[in-house]
């Protein structure tokens, strides 16, 4: 019954980041603000982590890596690497170190969303194009912001499923 | 700590770390992936939903200052026409697109009859693309392939940078990745259409590489060249807001206003084939450039 949970939730967990996906994706859906639109896989991910093992963190943070990198239609693997890594020590932290609430997924958010935005400034813009400062201020910068207004929103949607599941396993 | 680096959760992330660099160095050689293909396959069906969806939220009915029984006989009443209605409209919104695609199709064909093009409906856009690059729900299985240039009846809008079965990627004129060979007709002035962070984000191009002795004038229009294969000649991009003296050296450039709101575009063309295409692109070859296509001047 335990493992019948656990298979439960992480096919929610599956199927929440390909609603957020398609959501993200979809023209016109979220409104523009500053020219840029929210990356919602990240905070999933990331507040996923908070709940769950190393190793299934690590596993949702591939997915929906791989979910970022076919959006982008750039190079395939470099946010599923990014993400599993953040993930797997997100998970870490969380279980040895954190509380998880809402303020604890709020800071987490900020480092671990700040670190991909740059990873992605640096390694699929800053050697490829011109006028990287630019960049960074007028669309890497409002993506983060804009990313960030979404921590805590999925962070409740997460905690939610996974204490329904949970509650249900004991 | 050192019990950390023995455990199997650390193992288990080395593996996947290396499996993840194996999968970028693939795909950034070879191009696109299976994978990528794969999550094409599951996601365009859904994108194209969900891209409908929110297109016909968009014309929501204002219900503001109803009382709740007026609500309900207003239910019941639109249930029943509803039934009799549904089997009517099944096909109706998409014969009704389709049939707008092909009328606009139409007008381009017969401007221009000897390109082949394919409809195409714009059903992703990612958020992580700098440049507003942007997804459509044709790939190869119609016939699309990396190079295909993506036009609008209004002018060029980009190029598909990825091609898999169901889907295909487009980056746009904003592109800093792509450059177009192009002309003004009217002053016999050639150069080069980029685009960098800045202008895109104004949603403007540059007309590079025209002579010091340039005159260009606002409202001048500016066309493909067809120079290099890569663009059929003739196809509009914009016209000319203004000009100015390039930073580095003797040439001047022009401001271009795009003829499509590159940014906001629903329906596209894709040509397929066209006359010249493909003639004097020697040494470049697009399915190992996935970032963009440059037309040689």
């Amino acid at each position: 019954m335990r493992d019948f949970n656990r298979v439960i939730r992480f096919l929610a967990y599956v199927l929440e980041l390909l609603v957020l996906f398609m959501l993200q994706e979809t023209p016109g859906l979220l409104p523009m603000i500053f020219g840029v639109r929210p990356v919602l896989i990240f905070p999933a991910v990331i507040t996923i982590a908070m709940f769950e093992d190393e190793v299934p963190a690590m596993a949702f943070g591939v997915v929906g890596g791989l979910f970022c990198d076919f959006g982008l239609s750039g190079i395939m693997g470099f946010h599923a690497l990014v993400l599993a890594v953040l993930c797997f020590f997100v998970s870490i932290l969380s279980r040895t170190y954190l509380q998880v609430n809402g303020v604890t997924a709020v800071i987490t958010g900020i480092w671990t969303i700040g670190l991909v935005i740059c990873a992605q400034w640096f390694f699929l813009y800053y050697f490829s194009y011109s006028m990287p400062e630019y960049a960074f201020v007028h669309h890497y910068l409002p993506k983060y912001f804009y990313t960030m207004i979404f921590v805590p929103l999925v962070y409740l949607l997460n905690r939610g499923l996974s204490q329904a599941v949970r509650v249900q396993e004991n | 700590m050192k019990d950390f680096f023995k455990s199997s959760p650390f193992r288990v992330l080395l593996i996947t770390i290396v499996v993840l660099l194996g999968l970028i160095i693939f795909t950034a050689s070879a191009g696109g992936s299976f994978l990528a293909g794969l999550l094409g396959f599951v996601s365009s069906p859904m994108q194209g939903i969900a891209t409908t969806v929110t297109e016909n939220v968009t014309e929501f009915l204002d219900l503001d200052g109803m009382s709740k029984d007026e609500l309900k006989s207003l239910i019941n009443s639109l249930k029943d026409s509803n039934a009799q209605l549904q089997q009517k409209l099944a096909d109706y919104e998409s014969v009704k697109q389709e049939n707008e695609q092909l009328k606009i199709q139409l007008d381009i064909t017969s401007q221009r009859p000897e390109n082949r093009s394919i409809a195409a409906s714009v059903i992703g856009r990612d958020p992580n693309d700098v440049f507003s690059g942007f997804s459509i729900d044709k790939g190869t299985l119609e016939g699309i392939s990396v190079g295909d240039p993506v036009i609008t009846n209004r002018g060029l809008v980009g190029i598909v940078t990825q091609a898999y079965a169901t889907t295909s990627k487009v980056s746009c004129l904003l592109s800093e990745d792509v450059k177009v060979a192009a002309v003004c007709i009217e002053r016999q002035e050639s150069g080069v259409i980029t685009s960098n962070i800045m202008t895109a984000s104004t949603g403007l191009l540059r007309f590079n590489y025209l002579s010091g002795d340039a005159v260009l004038e606002e409202g001048d229009i500016v066309t493909t060249s067809g120079a290099g294969g890569t663009y059929p000649e003739g196809i509009l991009i914009g016209e000319v807001k203004s000009l100015e003296k390039a930073e580095n050296d003797i040439s001047k450039y022009a401001v271009v206003q795009p003829s499509e709101d590159i940014s906001d575009v629903k329906d596209v063309f894709v040509i397929v084939s066209f006359p010249g295409k493909g003639e004097g692109q020697s040494g470049v070859d697009l399915s190992q450039q996935p970032e963009g296509g440059e037309d040689a001047e």
